[in-house]
């Protein structure tokens, strides 16, 4: 029995597909041309200056180096492994920090409690912001002479909280700027979760609670397992979005102090773009681009699948 | 049919609305019936005087050059030379444009064909005789004629009266031994010696640059910003990095790496620092912060070679202008006699026009002091960042703080730097 729908699909879908695809095209066209043009043609350019030494100016000289500015990357390049270091764990973080909380959030404030609407813009808010603003008021709060931290940490007495130098030292610079993603992510990462939680039947939940379910239960047993897709949706924009952090590490520490904050997108655009190595800074753009990929293709062909 | 139809309409429409709009986005100069606009990048003007002095400069050539307006824009040191990077060479450019004129930055633009040859203009305006030794050097040393002076400055140290009155130090340093001995007594009154911004990297890159001049002397100091000889076998590079590394645990404010210059300025102008190393356009940045220049004396650091330590910068313009000689005649107008006492009595500072005397009149104790270095000092060696190409200069940096924050050894940096330069010829 189960094999004749799919004969049926077989046997319809070259027939409908062509005039259809035709009727679509028009409609798709200028769409395809702004993507080819913006999208699909500077990564093939950036894939191809990537073998080239090229200063960037207009009138010079390209020169094919074949797999040399990958070999000084991998081999040479006193900042790239600390670059990608960084990324892998900026990703990392991203995916175990942001995202538990973000739940939670959503879980409060997905229950009716006064001033809930209020609560939710306010987490929200910071997620609206343009990073560099949030790298400049979180640079002041974090001034070892005038910021916030350090008032805090004198108001309440905490000595091994004071004086310390929450940008400037390369041990924990990172993290500092990693509290200030946090902050300016959770917001959004919240209202996905909302969406989701507004999805899930509460018949389910009632149920579970008639047999007997407790409150964590009913959260593991019932809320959890339907939020999946949402899940799968938000840890991939984490993903995405963390892997090409730049604008908060710029605004903070432009990848000092000595270049331990560095990570892969501003290293590409440092190395273009202020070293005028435009070669090499797109060699470390494709390595971005290839881990991008090992995540992000499977997940369209696995959406893909589940679409079908 | 007529759905199709309406749908190509659409998708033409679009097309040529993608199109119109993609050619709007072009920047730079242009003409129309209405005249000629050309575009002028400079730094941010942080003088008010200086600033309407300029402004009447340039409406006194508008009035004179009917149909030709002089659009500027102006941005902050590292937004100038980020935006620079991006723009020359695209159809982007400014038509005009100010840059430092070392190698490492203003080299880079004429290197890579950012600038446009002016000979036949220094012949047609008679510029050369217009400009002392040293400028036209900066002009020439790539070979043509690279834009047209702008200016020069020398870098000192600058420091608190009181607080080296307090510390017991009567006479300035004149040798690199009494710099440390006033150090050492600064700290022993309690007081940070020195301050500089870490997160700038260049603010920091001037004690090292200038401890590399003391150590390895002027000949060796060019030799190896040059790269003529190696960071790794001078034994002077270790000594000059040991000494830094002495001066960023000792006497550096501790906080150096978590602000930027402006922040660790704030530091010398309330009393919380000794010295900085700046330039010859600070007492202009005191009076900005409303501190008075009579407190501060300034010094040039004893390096024991008699050298200034500066930078020259001139005014380019841009290989891509269509309009060079609209350009060449702002340029000449700029650098005029009369431009250039305009611009001189507003700023205090020396004019590149050598029939412009220095107006010293209503200057600060600061700005005499100046006149008196620059008369003593014989040559230059240039800020690094200058010296040493683009990517040089970003590993220079990253090694100088390593360094400073005790992450690489003094003895490790020359060797590592010099790898680096190895590795990129």
């Amino acid at each position: 029995m189960s094999s004749v729908p799919a004969m049926h699909t077989v046997q319809t879908r070259p027939r409908r597909r062509a005039p259809r695809l035709r009727a679509a095209l028009p409609f798709l066209a200028p769409a395809l041309l702004a993507y080819v043009a913006f999208v699909v043609f500077p990564m093939a350019e950036s894939i191809r200056l990537s073998f080239f030494e090229w200063s960037g100016f207009v009138g010079a000289e390209q020169t094919f180096v074949g797999l040399a500015n990958y070999v000084r990357l991998f081999t040479q390049d006193a900042v790239f492994w600390t670059a990608f270091g960084n990324s892998v764990i900026w990703v990392a973080l991203s995916l175990v920090i942001p995202m538990p909380i973000s739940l939670t959030l959503a879980v409060a404030l997905d229950r009716r409690l006064p001033g809930r609407a209020l609560f939710r813009t306010v987490f929200y808010v910071p997620g609206v912001l343009a990073a560099i603003a949030v790298a400049n008021m979180w640079r002041w709060i974090y001034n070892p002479r005038y910021g916030v931290s350090e008032g805090l940490a004198q108001a309440l007495g905490l000595e091994r909280l004071q004086g310390i130098q929450w940008l400037g030292n390369a041990d924990i610079a990172l993290f500092a700027v990693f509290v200030a993603f946090v902050w300016q992510a959770v917001g959004t990462n919240m209202v996905l979760f909302l969406a989701g939680l507004q999805a899930v039947p509460p018949e389910l939940s009632e149920a579970a609670e008639l047999d007997g379910a407790g409150a964590w239960q009913r959260f593991w047993n019932v809320t959890l397992p339907s939020l999946r897709p949402t899940m799968v949706v938000v840890v991939v924009l984490t993903f995405i979005g963390s892997i090409k952090v730049f604008d908060l590490i710029v605004g903070m520490t432009g990848g000092g102090p000595a270049q331990q904050t560095q990570v892969l997108a501003l290293w590409s655009y440092q190395q273009s773009f202020t070293n005028h190595q435009y070669g090499v800074g797109n060699a470390v753009a494709v390595v971005l681009l290839v881990l991008t990929a090992a995540v992000v293709v499977p997940y369209m062909f696995w959406t893909a699948r589940r679409e079908r | 049919m007529r759905a199709r139809r309406k749908t190509l309409i659409s998708g033409a429409a679009a097309a040529a609305l993608l199109t119109v709009s993609l050619a709007a986005c072009g920047s730079g100069g242009g003409s129309d019936d209405s005249g000629t606009t050309l575009t002028y990048w400079r730094l941010s003007e942080t003088n008010e005087a200086t600033g309407a002095a300029f402004a009447e400069v340039l409406e006194q050539f508008e009035a004179d050059n009917p149909g030709v307006t002089i659009q500027v824009e102006e941005r902050s040191t590292d937004g100038h030379k980020e935006a620079l990077r991006t723009a020359l060479g695209t159809s982007g450019a400014p038509d005009i444009y100010w840059s430092w004129a070392g190698p490492g930055i203003g080299g880079d633009f004429v290197n890579n064909g950012g600038s446009l040859d002016l000979a036949e203009y220094y012949e047609e305006y008679g510029w050369a005789s217009r400009f002392n030794d040293v400028s036209m050097s900066s002009i020439t040393q790539y070979g043509g004629y690279d834009g047209i002076p702008s200016g020069y400055s020398g870098a000192g140290i600058y420091y608190n009266k009181q607080l080296f009155a307090d510390a017991g130090i009567t006479e300035t340093p004149e040798t690199y031994e009494e710099l440390l001995a006033a150090a050492d007594a600064l700290k022993a009154s309690g007081t940070d010696a020195i301050e500089f911004g870490g997160t700038v990297n260049w603010h920091l890159m001037r004690l090292l640059d200038n401890l590399l001049e003391t150590e390895c002397g002027a000949d060796t100091f060019d030799a190896l910003v040059r790269t003529e000889a190696s960071w790794a076998d001078e034994s002077c590079v270790e000594t000059a990095f040991s000494e830094f590394s002495t001066w960023s645990q000792d006497y550096l404010i501790a906080d150096w790496a978590s602000l930027d210059d402006a922040q660790a300025n704030q530091l010398l102008f309330s009393g919380q620092a000794a010295m900085v190393i700046e330039g010859s356009w600070f007492p202009q940045v005191l009076v900005n912060n409303n501190v008075d220049p009579d407190d501060f004396g300034v010094f040039r650091f004893p390096t024991g070679t008699d050298r200034l330590y500066g930078d020259t910068s001139n005014n380019y313009v841009s290989a891509t202008t269509e309009h060079p000689d609209e350009a060449a005649a702002f340029l000449d107008h700029l650098t005029s006699t009369d431009s250039q006492t305009t611009l001189s009595q507003a700023s205090g500072s020396r004019s590149v026009n050598v029939e412009v005397p220095l107006d010293t009149e209503g200057g600060t104790a600061l700005d005499a002091t100046w006149g008196e270095i620059f008369e003593s000092s014989e040559g230059l060696y240039a800020f690094n960042d200058q010296n040493l190409t683009l990517a040089q200069t970003t590993e220079y940096f990253r090694i100088l703080n390593a360094v400073a924050s005790g992450d690489i050894a003094a003895a490790d940096a020359g060797p590592q730097f010099q790898s680096f330069i190895d590795q990129q010829s």
